[in-house]
């Protein structure tokens, strides 16, 4: 593991100190600013899910951890969590690149997060261990 | 997130500073959906707003909708290259009126009666 895991209560309130753990792992890492803004990305709007999905909506409250670890290759961020059973993938299904196009009169607000989160990483991999969720997200370092 | 208001001339011109996450979109729509009246010109300066997550776009999308359906006028300006990169994969890029500059931006809007 790469430094300290950081451990937080899973409210909105929380995002802005998730973020700036990500910002430091990417710097530690050095990610090139895109990069260290598109793992920020996909990370926030995972947790904004979890957070607002995972524990308020199921009426659950519980906490987020969340840790660093890298090798010469990639950096993965790992987020768990205590929040109900989710499944990211059947998210992601809501919106899609034809429904980007649509006129903004017409266009659903929900599913963005998801949608960007995907895009915004080399690899997202989710699971379900126990009680509960485990999800990676993962950048190349140095991609040529 | 610090939200600052002006008029110059018939323009309210809202300018944000600090990020917008789902934590403080809610804030700001808040604040700035209401001056969202008919036939009302708002320029949203994005100048100091390093980041704007899925929560932020649904806050444009609504300030969007209103100012259309009011037959008002929106225009953002000081789009980071972070934040056009996200606006232009979901396609929000495609409807709105952008603009690089606050001085450019201020002569977009169509003027009335003339």
């Amino acid at each position: 593991m790469m430094g300290e895991a950081l451990q937080v209560v899973g409210v909105l309130e929380s995002l802005e100190a998730i973020a700036q753990y990500v910002k430091g792992a990417a710097k530690a890492a050095q990610l090139d600013p895109a990069q260290a803004y598109n793992l920020r990305l996909a990370v926030d709007e995972i947790a904004t899910n979890i957070i607002t999905h995972g524990y308020e909506d199921a009426g659950l409250t519980g906490e987020i951890v969340l840790w660093a670890t890298c090798t010469p290759e990639t950096l993965t961020i790992h987020l768990e969590d205590e929040g109900k059973a989710y499944n990211p993938h059947a998210w992601q299904a809501e919106v899609t690149p034809e429904l980007c196009q649509q006129p903004p009169e017409q266009r659903p607000l929900g599913g963005l997060g998801v949608y960007l989160a995907m895009r915004s990483v080399d690899q997202f991999r989710y699971e379900r261990v126990g009680d509960r969720n485990h999800t990676e997200f993962v950048i190349f370092r140095n991609p040529s | 997130m610090n939200i600052e208001i002006q008029t110059i001339g018939d323009i309210q011109v809202i300018a944000l500073a600090g990020d917008v996450d789902a934590n403080t979109a809610p804030k700001v729509q808040q604040e700035i959906l209401p001056l969202a009246l008919p036939q009302s010109k708002i320029l949203l300066n994005l100048t100091n707003v390093p980041y704007m997550s899925s929560a932020g776009l649904r806050m444009l999308l609504s300030l969007y909708r209103q100012t259309t359906a009011k037959q008002g006028q929106l225009v953002l300006v000081g789009l980071g290259q972070d934040i056009r990169r996200t606006m232009a994969v979901t396609g929000f890029l495609n409807f709105f009126t952008t603009c690089d500059s606050l001085e450019l931006g201020l002569t977009v809007f169509k003027r009335e009666n003339h």
